[in-house]
């Protein structure tokens, strides 16, 4: 049976704001990208699919279960990991507490697995080493990982992570990297990030949302394809870019909606493509030259 | 590619495996406590302290631990059940729901109840039971007395605790209710040594969790007041099972909502009796001994 997540006509308001309307999508095990500007729903979608918030319209099933039926929503969540984009912290825990913590609430109940099932997720997120430290001494990026540690418990099938790598630094984002890629194989791994490079190193797929509704949902390669022939290097920003910012080699790096001739093309990145795909946007205005 | 639906650990266990573990993590947490544990050293430093008091012994010397086990259990509780607060983005996804963890959370009122019972068998133990103290009750209701006193404070405060934790926003919500509860007693107190056989003291000292039902007038005559301590216990029992079904409310849905609203209902209808019968029953009047 394959893993899946689905979503048909699925939306979520606030009051008077709508927050996600329409939402089409099947998402199947492998690292799914989440790419938008703020308030683009991002967040929103992610609380839908774990379970955290239910549709105000259209239906959602997570591995065949409806969120909206309370057994059926346990369900979900005995096989489900959950980063939130804020978690506080209890006083006094400690990492190792906090996460054993956790690992009971999800029905870890014989201590010595449940102990060596949160040492091998402090271990994943490179903590090992400041598992007794208290976490309110912990810096902001040991703090993040000590969150992604809890979502990574048991391995599970569905795992929503909303800005995994936010204050992490660059060694541990490619060992996060490693590991999400290795829980991929079998799990459905949904990544909300402003970081195009996390996305472009570990995602095949990328789903862009901009006002609640998806915008792009396709290859990462067929998105960055988009945008070959229309980045180029020069010399002064150019007026016939769409979006232009100076770069470490004192040269400026031009991103424009039309391809251009006769100018040093190099190779699109990401972070390019998904510059161009908001530029297309109807309403959608990224500033003219970006601070280097 | 394909990913197995096995569950997320290996050998899934029933929810009453995770509750009774949870419930143990819980009641470890509040049992090291640093306000319970102070409540604990008072309880037993103020019964010590009056063992050798007769005069002011129900009067005074048994306030202690429901201020303490009941009032600081109930602080402790609340802040037990809050300091998850922040990471429920975290522990609002976990298969364990909320009334499940609200339900450990309350288990952990057996800690100070067990030191209720202790405290009331080391004042039965400093004043045993037939002492002039106690005025015109037989032994049985003076015991009954002290357990409406001593032991069911310190269950029904830290329930309160719990549910106040789980309702109230407000971070100091549990004081203020503490020192509310501390003004009630005291009006309804004074009220009923000034006006012993008032009706309306009658019922507002009932009404109050931890009202009294004898006093030292002064220091030659013992006024027992009226109203029954044993339906007064079941008042106070019905009081803390409400306090837990409030609780167990929050984030009740289906099913378990309609339950927990259906008990909430009879258990409100059977506190209502009770709280009559308590005031009716007993002495019809003051009695002086």
């Amino acid at each position: 049976m394959t893993a899946s997540i689905s979503l048909r006509g699925a939306g979520r308001t606030f009051g008077a704001t709508r927050a996600l309307a329409d939402v089409d999508l099947d998402l199947e095990p492998g690292v799914i990208g989440l790419l938008g500007p703020n308030g683009a729903g991002k967040t929103t979608l992610l609380r839908l699919l774990a379970t955290a918030l239910p549709p105000t319209q259209g239906e959602i099933r997570v591995l065949g279960r409806d969120p909206e039926v309370p057994a059926e929503r346990t369900g979900i969540r005995r096989r489900l990991g959950y980063l939130p984009q804020e978690v506080g912290f209890p006083r006094g825990f400690t990492a190792f507490a906090f996460v054993d913590y956790i690992a009971l609430l999800k029905e870890w109940t014989e201590p010595a697995a449940r102990h060596a099932e949160v040492r091998r997720a402090l271990d994943q997120v490179g903590l090992s080493d400041v598992a007794t430290k208290r976490i309110r001494a912990m810096s902001g990026g040991q703090r993040r990982r000590v969150a992604l540690a809890q979502a990574l418990l048991g391995s599970p099938p569905v795992l929503i992570l909303d800005e995994p790598t936010s204050g992490v630094d660059p060694e541990q984002r490619v060992t996060l990297r490693t590991v999400l890629a290795e829980i991929a194989r079998t799990s459905i791994v949904v990544l909300s990030t402003h970081q195009t490079e996390d996305v472009a190193a570990l995602c095949e797929r990328v789903i862009v949302l901009d006002r609640g509704q998806v915008r792009y949902d396709g290859q990462v390669t067929e998105l960055v394809r988009q945008a070959a022939g229309r980045v180029w290097l020069a010399d002064q920003p150019d007026p016939a870019a769409t979006v232009s910012w100076r770069t470490g080699t004192g040269r400026y790096r031009n991103v424009a909606a039309h391809a251009r001739d006769g100018v040093e093309h190099v190779e699109p990145s990401l972070e390019d493509a998904y510059l161009l795909l908001r530029g297309e946007l109807p309403d959608s205005q990224p500033a003219k030259e970006v601070a280097s | 590619m394909t990913a197995a639906l096995a569950p997320a650990r290996p050998g899934a266990a029933a929810d009453r495996t995770t509750f009774v573990a949870l419930a143990a993590r819980e009641t470890r947490r509040f049992a090291v406590n640093p306000v319970f544990l102070f409540a604990v050293v008072m309880t037993a430093w103020t019964t010590w302290d009056y063992r050798k008091a007769p005069a002011n012994a129900v009067g005074t010397g048994n306030w202690y631990p429901w201020i303490f086990l009941g009032g600081f259990g109930m602080m402790a509780t609340f802040w037990l059940t809050r300091s998850m607060r922040d990471s429920e983005p975290v522990v609002g996804v976990t298969p364990t729901t909320l009334p499940a963890r609200t339900a450990a959370l309350c288990t952990v009122a057996i800690v100070p109840f067990l030191c209720g019972v202790l405290t009331l068998f080391a004042f039965l133990h400093f004043h045993p039971a037939g002492a002039r103290v106690y005025g015109a009750f037989s032994p049985p209701a003076q015991v009954a007395v002290l357990v409406g006193q001593i032991v069911i404070p310190s269950l029904g405060g830290p329930l309160l605790g719990v549910a106040l934790g789980r309702w109230v926003r407000f971070p100091g919500a549990a004081l203020v209710l503490s020192l509310i509860l501390f003004g009630w007693v005291n009006v309804a107190t004074f009220g009923s040594l000034s006006h012993p056989d008032s009706a309306a003291f009658t019922a507002l000292r009932l009404f109050s969790p931890f009202a009294f039902f004898t006093y030292m007038n002064n220091a030659a005559d013992v006024t027992t007041w009226r109203g029954s301590p044993w339906l007064f216990i079941g008042w106070q029992l019905a009081l803390c099972a409400t306090a837990v079904l409030v609780a167990l409310l929050r984030g009740a849905d289906g099913r378990v909502r309609f339950r927990v609203t259906r008990t909430l209902s009879i258990v409100l209808v059977v506190a209502a009796i009770l709280l009559v019968l308590a005031a009716t029953g007993g002495f019809p009047h003051a009695v002086h001994a």
